[in-house]
């Protein structure tokens, strides 16, 4: 079977983003974090308009660079004002969308460009990033794995883990910086408005299944790759955005997982 | 007599002159404390009196304004330190969905009894159990730390926060979410753990009656230090008046129950 090269290159960034996601996730959904993951996702938008602003032929590194800067402000507000999260979140989400819609409205034949950016195109998927998905999930998946034991703490109680030696800031911020750049990258395959959802699915599905967090680790990251790769698998046959079609095939895993669910435990209970 | 031999010679924990505000209210104001190694005291006081925040700067979660804390006679806490101290919260902050079980929370404060990736195993669990046997949580190893009860928390927190085996144990209105029968039992536990491990306890609470049962010392703080000394000492109407404000005879009270709504 012939596999066209933007699809190889597409189901391959899928395969890499897809578990690093689902991994991320497990820590993004219990520190409810969905709506922060949400903002610089949007933050984004305004990062690929300077981009073509600039006359870059690839926004990628302006994208990753405004959302860590928009996650950066979010952190410093929360310090240093009595803003609630919702509120920092929720300015800073309107805002950057907003600056990015004027940009892309004052330059000229970009227009078409939002789509791709809003929803997910697999057609935009080139070989450097694939490659880039591919260093970002052997780095910030080697450093999640090696932080296990920190961050779990930290999710559980945060005094406790300052108590327990763990450098409680510094390991907030890396956390931070990790999953922005993660959700940034997977703005390509799903889209601004829909990456959250491989961030927060995976781990809710899996929390339906699992007794353990090591088991809702693993099966995150499992439903992350088979609903990252199957739906951009899906999405060329059906000639539609792979954005929806990812989302669509993890709120099935959902479905099926909450339907597993009941069923373990019904058997769980039986007499 | 080892413990009183030991509290003669040393000091667990120096307060001297503690001044902390918050949000410009003053909340101490020049706390003078001295708890000698191998005591089992408690911290009393009204609500605002000030209690957490003491507590919080002897974890070094608060920086004092001015005045000084010096902890096992090394110093402020720092990281060195706090490795030799354990803390109980009140609880967790754990959302239900965070599936971490008690063997893994457990794991996770000591990695030696981590195994690869938390992967349960049985030499593991051996290992928990010489380490915290005496604390009964075997049977919960396997149930996710957010569906437990608030005594079963309190149980697998105490546990989790001996397994450095500290010389210093810090714990936080550790009866809050526990049901009264629950009470009686956590600081018989609580005693038990002392006996045995002849570490220094110091017990927030508000909890007068079983503070009256199992502390050495007891330390009444409404913003300053108002009175200390044996728990029949503390406990006059007198002392405690000035504590909390009002008339309140402990003596009278024989049911367990908390006193805190007492302090306005």
């Amino acid at each position: 079977m012939d596999i066209e090269p933007f699809m190889l290159r597409a189901v391959l960034t899928a395969l890499f983003l897809g578990p690093l996601c689902g991994f991320i996730g497990v820590f993004v959904t219990a520190r409810r974090m969905s709506f922060f993951s949400d903002t610089v996702a949007h933050a984004a938008l305004a990062g690929v308009a300077l981009g073509f602003w600039l006359g870059l032929p690839d926004p990628t590194v302006p994208m990753i660079l405004f959302s860590l800067l928009i996650a950066g402000l979010i952190l410093w507000l929360k310090e240093r004002t009595a803003l609630l999260n919702d509120t920092i979140m929720a300015l800073l989400l309107s805002g950057s969308v907003a600056l990015g819609m004027v940009i892309l409205s004052l330059l000229k034949g970009y227009r078409g460009e939002l789509d791709r950016y809003l929803f997910g195109d697999i057609l935009s998927v080139g070989w450097g990033d694939a490659a880039l998905a591919l260093v970002v999930l052997i780095t910030v998946g080697s450093v999640l794995f090696w932080k296990l034991n920190a961050l779990a703490l930290l999710t559980a109680h945060s005094d406790l883990a300052h108590v327990s030696g763990i450098p409680v800031r510094w390991l907030n911020y890396g956390f931070v910086a990790l999953l922005t750049v993660t959700v940034a990258l997977s703005i390509r395959l799903l889209g601004i408005i829909l990456v959250t959802s491989l961030v927060v699915i995976p781990p809710a599905a899996a929390r339906n299944l699992a007794r353990s967090l090591r088991q809702q680790i693993l099966l995150s990251l499992f439903l992350g790759l088979i609903g990252a790769g199957g739906g951009v698998v899906l999405s060329y046959p059906l000639n539609l955005p792979s954005g929806p079609c990812i989302t669509l095939t993890l709120v099935g895993l959902f479905i099926v997982s909450l339907l597993g669910g009941r069923l373990q435990r019904a058997h769980q209970y039986a007499p | 007599m080892d413990i009183a031999f030991r509290s003669q010679k040393s000091a667990a924990v120096e307060v001297r002159d503690l001044h902390v505000r918050l949000g410009g209210n003053p909340v101490l104001r020049g706390v003078n404390l001295r708890i000698e190694a191998g005591q089992m005291v408690a911290l009393i006081g009204p609500n605002g009196s000030g209690k957490t925040t003491l507590l919080r700067c002897l974890l070094g979660l608060q920086k004092p304004d001015s005045g000084s804390v010096r902890l096992l006679q090394e110093g402020p806490p720092g990281p060195g330190i706090l490795k030799r101290m354990g803390y109980v919260p009140q609880r967790l902050q754990l959302d239900p969905s965070f599936m971490l079980t008690v063997r893994e929370f457990l794991a996770i404060r000591r990695p030696l009894t981590a195994g690869w990736f938390w992967r349960p195993s049985r030499q593991i669990d051996a290992l928990l159990h010489e380490a915290v046997g005496e604390m009964d949580v075997t049977r919960l190893l396997d149930r996710p730390v957010a569906g437990l009860s608030g005594g079963q928390l309190q149980r697998v927190l105490i546990c989790s926060s001996l397994l450095n085996e500290p010389e210093l144990l810090l714990l936080d209105e550790p009866t809050a979410g526990v049901d009264t029968p629950g009470e009686a039992d956590f600081y018989e536990l609580i005693a038990e753990v002392h006996r045995r491990r002849r570490l220094t306890v110091v017990l927030v609470s508000h909890d007068l009656s079983m503070v009256y049962r199992h502390a050495s010392r007891v330390f009444a703080l409404n913003g300053v230090i108002c009175c200390e000394g044996a728990p029949e000492e503390v406990m006059n109407a007198e002392s405690l008046r000035q504590a909390y404000g009002i008339h309140f005879t402990p003596y009278q009270h024989q049911h367990p129950h908390s006193h805190g709504s007492h302090g306005h």
